[in-house]
């Protein structure tokens, strides 16, 4: 193995690029029309070409992605998150086209990707399992049935995918059958297949998760858990590791309980195990991600390991370096800075980065995968970077974050920072004692509150001073001096700028 | 000159004069530098500088420092004008525009509905997630601009809501 094609983009491209880097080998990165001045393509030995900016004509299509890497020389794929990464027959043609995936084999994806199946196998492995139907529920009636039987409020899921699309929560027979709709319709889109399976929804419950690691002799270890509780519609926002709410003797459980899951279905690579953590401790398989995690970073702080790099060594045929029974150390904390609007619901938001001042200092990691006159289109996800820090304690790690965030500057797009600086100061999530609630109950207070009458009037007085700045000197968007030295692009920004928010 | 300033339900009277800047009739030693070669400002207060990023957004400016973000209405005190507050509260107006481009997936209203504020509107795709647009306040549907399947741009016109009339 030499080099190695990174079939993805954004952060994750970046950063299994730098582990490439690190490792001796070179790295291929793909593009997409909308994606041809990325950082990736840059950061690569070589750039290929996939296709039009869509998705489906570019990172999604297979055989282009198999084709580049022949004709670009690479022994190896690595398929990041989201894309092709959990898509059992983009492994398959990578192995059939002689190159290794660098990933489980095709097999344990299908198995974790077909949720009920991958129910079943874990009941028969021992690991405790949300109640729930079994098999997939062909319509509404069949779904009722199956809610009466354990009872409301339930989930409606998508049988075959994850990431809180096709998700729905049911509370009542009345709201059924529109849920069963809008769920299946999104699943159809997202995963092309709009099958549904019911679980019973646990109130209150954290949602963590166990990082596996295999290799191909046998060994598999955990490395602890993240907290990923700050979600909004399932779509994680803050994570951290290790959880307020697992001590070792629990880790030891549910590492165990994991690691059981990855050797259920034959499991090699890096994984992750997702349980919901319900207020007694107890504890119950939701699903396997068959991948690298987005969230991986913060448990390479904590472990001090490098994940990605033992990825590519263990796909190499290496042994896992990894041994079993290493304890976290200090805390870490990840916020994903995506390109949403807090103050909007979340909107996605597109635009060109005119200007980005990235934090650094003791302790602060930027993974991130795009830079000052970067364009952010609404073809892709809105995970713009990630912000991690690790602290001695989580009151440190904390207060590091909140220091990191402060230093963030982001302008053209806005970003979900004003958020995560928000939930850092809040006094509930330094206690340690919240849940997958917290989004729709704090989360949304935070982003209500307003600031003090005299922070409103120093605003006041910047913008009626910019105000004047322009009659003064009537130029589009500007205020002020220092306009001579402004680039091209800043000036584009600016003139774009007027059209986005207009 | 004499300005307006509207921040969500706070209105600030800033005069700018020769003499000196007053806030609401208080006199106040202030002035505003850009940073060179950058979108960033600085906010001189006597002798101490308050960095800001401010972004000309149609008729307002977007004021943001770290973790706030307001949008500022600035006039000139004349009749009319509303709006200014929290990007995404509730402006004058009773139409609602699309907060981005997407795909009209479904209309969930019809014309006449009495819709509460929060209440759904439409669900509007974009990015793969469907993202439901809701009413901004009390009221009734006026009209419905567009039709499921249709997509749309940015600020498109998608509902109009009118007062509910006893």
């Amino acid at each position: 193995m030499k080099r190695v094609l990174v079939a993805n983009r954004g952060e994750i491209a970046v950063r299994i690029i730098r582990a490439c880097r690190e490792e001796g080998l070179q790295a291929v990165a793909v593009y997409s029309d909308a994606d041809r001045h990325s950082l990736h393509v840059r950061m690569a030995d070589e750039a290929v070409r996939l296709g039009p900016a869509p998705a489906a004509e570019s990172y999604l299509h297979i055989e282009r992605i198999i084709e580049a890497a022949r004709r670009s020389g690479a022994d190896a794929v690595h398929p990041g998150y989201g894309f092709l990464a959990e898509r059992a027959e983009f492994a398959e043609a990578v192995e059939d086209a002689g190159l290794i995936f660098i990933g489980p084999p095709a097999a344990a994806i299908r198995a974790m990707g077909e949720k009920t199946e991958a129910r079943r196998r874990m009941v028969a492995a021992g690991v405790p399992v949300v109640p729930g139907s079994t098999a997939v529920v062909a319509a509404a009636g069949e779904a009722l049935e199956e809610a009466r039987r354990i009872g409301f409020p339930i989930l409606l899921k998508a049988a075959a995918g994850g990431g809180g699309k096709g998700m729905r929560r049911v509370n009542s027979e009345g709201e059924l059958p529109a849920a069963f709709r809008q769920a299946s319709s999104e699943a159809a889109k997202a995963f092309g297949d709009g099958s549904l399976y019911v679980e019973k929804l646990i109130e209150g419950p954290r949602h963590v998760e166990i990082q596996v690691f295999a290799d191909r002799y046998g060994n598999t270890v955990h490395l602890g858990e993240r907290e990923c509780s700050i979600q909004r519609r399932h779509q994680k926002l803050i994570e951290e590791s290790p959880s307020p709410a697992v001590n070792s003797e629990l880790r030891a459980r549910m590492g165990e309980a994991a690691v059981r899951a990855a050797q259920a279905v034959g499991y090699v690579n890096a994984g992750t195990v997702e349980f919901l953590l319900d207020r007694e401790g107890r504890f119950y398989f939701l699903e396997m991600n068959t991948r690298i995690q987005v969230e991986h970073p913060v448990t390479e702080l904590v472990y001090g390991v490098d994940l990605v790099r033992e990825q590519l060594r263990v796909a190499r045929g290496d042994r896992l370096s990894i041994p079993q029974g290493l304890s976290p150390r200090g805390h870490a904390i990840e916020c994903r800075i995506t390109a949403e609007d807090p103050f909007q619901g979340f909107l996605p938001a597109t635009g060109l980065i005119a200007f980005l001042s990235v934090p650094s200092g003791p302790g602060v990691r930027w993974d991130g995968g795009f830079e000052a006159g970067s364009e952010i289109g609404l073809f892709y996800d809105s995970l713009l970077a990630k912000l991690v820090v690790w602290g001695e304690n989580r009151s440190a790690a904390i207060r590091r974050m909140a220091r990191a965030l402060e230093e963030l500057v982001v302008v053209g797009v806005p970003t979900s920072q004003p958020f995560h600086l928000r939930v850092m100061r809040d006094p509930g999530f330094a206690s340690g004692q919240y849940d997958i609630e917290y989004m729709e109950t704090t989360g949304m207070e935070l982003l209500r509150r307003r600031p003090a009458d005299s922070e409103l009037d120093l605003a006041a007085v910047a913008a009626a001073l910019a105000e004047e700045a322009e009659r003064v000197k009537p130029q589009p968007g500007a205020a002020g001096q220092g306009d001579r030295r402004e680039s091209v692009w800043l000036r584009a920004a600016r003139l774009e700028g007027v059209q986005w928010f207009g | 000159m004499k300005y307006r300033v509207v921040l969500g339900d706070r209105e600030v009277w800033v005069e700018i004069a020769p003499g000196g800047v007053r806030i609401d009739g208080r006199p106040v030693e202030c002035g505003l530098e850009r940073v060179p070669g950058t979108p960033l400002y600085l906010l001189r207060l006597g002798e101490s500088l308050r960095p800001l990023v401010l972004t000309r957004d149609g008729r307002d400016w977007l004021v943001e420092w770290a973790g706030e973000r307001l949008r500022a209405r600035v006039d000139l005190g004349g009749l009319g004008g509303s709006g200014g507050g929290r990007v995404g509260s509730p402006g004058g107006g009773g139409i609602v525009r699309a907060p981005m481009p997407g795909l009209v997936l479904r209309v969930e209203v019809e014309v006449g509905q009495r819709v509460g504020a929060g209440s759904g509107l439409l669900v509007l795709e974009a990015m793969k997630m469907e993202n439901e647009i809701r009413s901004p306040r009390d009221g009734v549907v006026r009209r419905v601009l567009v039709r499921a399947g249709q997509a749309v741009e940015k600020g498109a016109e998608l509902v109009e809501i009118g007062e509910a009339v006893e």
